[in-house]
């Protein structure tokens, strides 16, 4: 009678195997550094763990709330570009001169500075203009699409639209965003005294930290209530409402939740790769973002994260081999479809069920025992 | 002194289907009300209604002083309205510990649900409902292993969670054996008179074990009104279920 009451409490808490897991997975990318001496690859890898980021926030609003953004580059983004604009700022002076412009605005023959880039001469400003604008854009769009019930399919298109859209102005507006082109030859991030060359230790370890604060962060919001709730609105939606939740308030939260995480992702894409690109918010992009999310695993934070940096690094050694170089987009797709096909869950589905088989096993007659004391408590 | 349910000629129409025609139905507070009918009366529309599923062309519903009138449906359950629907509605992807947290909906606004350790509070009113229902060794399997009589129970078990002080009960012990009848009946019974309850049930047994008053509707209207015996001794019932083995077999 005893035990079954005293072992819940104890598993309340105890962390999960899944904040294990995420802890461990922080920890491995804390030591790489350490096992990697090469700068090159270790900037590599800092890039996959952008995207790995980005892939989490689409499985926080794909997997957990059921709402399919197809426009998830769309933060990211918002982001990259943030962070793009305060490090151009920065550079004027020694481009252009104290009074000076942007380069790009100059061969483009702009007068002055347009009034939305003012802000961006503030990095601290850039910085949380970085999460808030996807943040706030996705809250908006999200007031539109769920406060009018719009789900499925049609989340799906409205969000790609917009994002297209988004990339289109970005691109022909040339004189203010610097176009096709993008916004290059950046300044260095410097925040508390310490500069971010995409290619040193420090920059590895600033999107180490943002990505274990990130991933925390979202588990953190999971493990809620409202991180419940939102996932009984991806099972049964109408049904929430009859118990008094304000589904689409929700399924705000959680949109724009998602965006702000992927925004943070898109502002270290630029510290990284050391510019911004239309590219950041290209269909193309956000596309593999739900290619990554389902093979890792769209309802694992960690499974979506790791499927981003597996999907993606296989993806480089691939396009960068000789033997795959034509044929490396065919062995991905190939790979997607039998994943899809078998693994419905992706990879993370398989390693819980695996998980489950092995715990299973040597404990079976003690689960036995387990399962009639607890009958008893009920009864 | 007012009824505490009351709707007042209302009008429910499916592209001309009148499903509800001028349909006047009141319910006073503690009763447990038990709505029959033949198949087509109008009765799960009736039940949609009230929880805002379905919007009425004409008439206004009034439920203890608050106008239901097109408020959205998740005000009508903070309004103190639970609706259990025909076809067990639960969430089956999560586990039944995780449907009675849901359910568990005395704060429901988005940001007081975002503070951490909110769900560790509901765990001594999951264990309690769980007991209750008879699903404590279920607790951590997903609903959707479980049997039908047992998803059920589960949604039973949310609505106790819930706390409405309506409950609208749609067929609640379709597919159950008669033993978990029985027990259904008793749990209905102990409800009664904290929660006013609306059932809505085919089993004439079921309903004279727990009805005090019964309604009938027929045809979107509400035929006659009684006791178990004052009903099965009205012509105008008999007449309704005429050709369907009479209202024992209804």
């Amino acid at each position: 009678m005893m035990q079954p009451k005293s072992a819940d409490p104890m598993s309340r808490y105890r962390p999960s195997a899944e904040l294990i897991a995420i802890l461990a997975v922080c920890a491995l990318f804390v030591v790489v550094p350490a096992l990697l001496n090469n700068d090159y690859l270790l900037n590599k890898v800092a890039r996959y763990l952008v995207l790995g980021m980005l892939a989490m926030s689409l499985s926080l609003s794909w997997g957990y709330a059921g709402i399919l953004n197809l426009g998830q580059a769309m933060s990211f983004g918002l982001g990259s570009y943030a962070m793009a604009m305060t490090l151009k700022l920065k550079t004027v002076p020694v481009h252009t001169g104290p009074q000076g412009l942007p380069d790009f605005m100059v061969w483009n023959n702009v007068a002055q500075l347009p009034w939305f880039w003012w802000p961006f001469e503030s990095q601290t400003f850039a910085i949380l203009a970085g999460i808030a604008i996807p943040a706030a854009v996705a809250a908006a769009l999200g007031w539109f699409m769920f406060r009018g019930r719009v789900t499925g399919v049609y989340v799906a298109i409205i969000t790609l639209a917009a994002m297209v859209v988004l990339n289109l102005v970005i691109i022909d507006q040339q004189q203010y965003t610097g176009g096709f082109n993008g916004i290059t030859d950046l300044a260095q991030l410097e925040l508390f005294g310490i500069a971010f060359d995409a290619y040193g230790r420090s920059t590895y370890y600033l999107v180490t930290i943002c990505m274990a604060a990130a991933l925390l962060g979202a588990y953190a919001f999971t493990r809620t209530k409202a991180g419940l709730i939102i996932q009984a609105i991806r099972d049964h939606e109408s049904r929430v409402r009859y118990f008094g939740y304000d589904v689409g308030a929700y399924q705000i939260v959680a949109f724009a939740l998602s965006a702000a995480i992927a925004g943070l992702a898109g502002m270290l894409y630029t510290i990284v790769m050391e510019f911004a690109s239309p590219t950041f918010l290209g269909v193309q992009l956000s596309l593999s973002v739900v290619v990554w999310c389902a093979v890792g695993g769209r309802q694992s934070l960690l499974g979506a994260l790791l499927g981003a940096i597996l999907v993606a690094g296989v993806q480089g050694a691939l396009s960068e081999s000789a033997t795959f170089l034509e044929t490396w987009t065919l062995v991905m797709g190939g790979l997607f479809v039998l994943i899809v096909l078998f693994l419905p869950k992706g990879l993370a589905g398989l390693v819980s069920s695996l998980w489950a088989l092995i715990r299973q096993r040597p404990f079976r007659p003690f689960r036995g025992v387990h399962g009639i004391g607890q009958t008893e408590g009920g009864a | 002194m007012n009824p505490y349910l009351q709707l007042s000629n209302v009008t429910v129409s499916f592209n001309g289907f009148l499903a509800l025609n001028d349909l006047n139905l009141d319910v006073s507070k503690g009763e447990l009300r038990c709505l029959i009918g033949p198949n087509g009366a109008g009765k799960t529309t009736a039940l949609d209604l009230i929880c805002g599923k379905v919007k009425q062309s004409a008439g206004s519903i009034v439920f203890n002083d608050t106008v239901l009138d097109g408020l959205e449906e998740h005000r009508i359950a903070r309004a103190g309205i639970g609706r259990k629907f025909q076809v067990p509605s639960v969430f089956r992807e999560l586990t039944v510990s995780d449907n009675l947290r849901v359910a568990c909906a005395q704060h429901p606004g988005v940001f007081s649900n975002l503070r951490p350790g909110h769900r560790q509070a509901d765990d001594e009113a999951v264990e309690r409902l769980a007991e209750l229902v008879g699903l404590t060794d279920q607790l951590k399997r997903p609903a959707a292993f479980l049997s039908h009589g047992q998803t059920q129970w589960l949604e039973i078990g949310m609505l106790v969670a819930q706390n409405a002080a309506l409950i609208l009960m749609d067929e609640p012990t379709a597919g159950m054996t008669a033993q978990e009848t029985r027990k259904t009946a008793d749990l209905f019974l102990r409800l009664k008179g904290r929660h006013t309850l609306i059932v809505v049930e085919h089993d004439m047994g079921f309903v004279k074990a727990i009805g005090d008053v019964i309604s009938v509707m027929h045809l979107g209207q509400l035929l006659a009104q009684g006791s178990a015996c004052e009903i099965e001794a009205n012509p105008a019932v008999r007449k309704a279920y005429l050709g369907r083995g009479g209202i024992t077999n209804a």
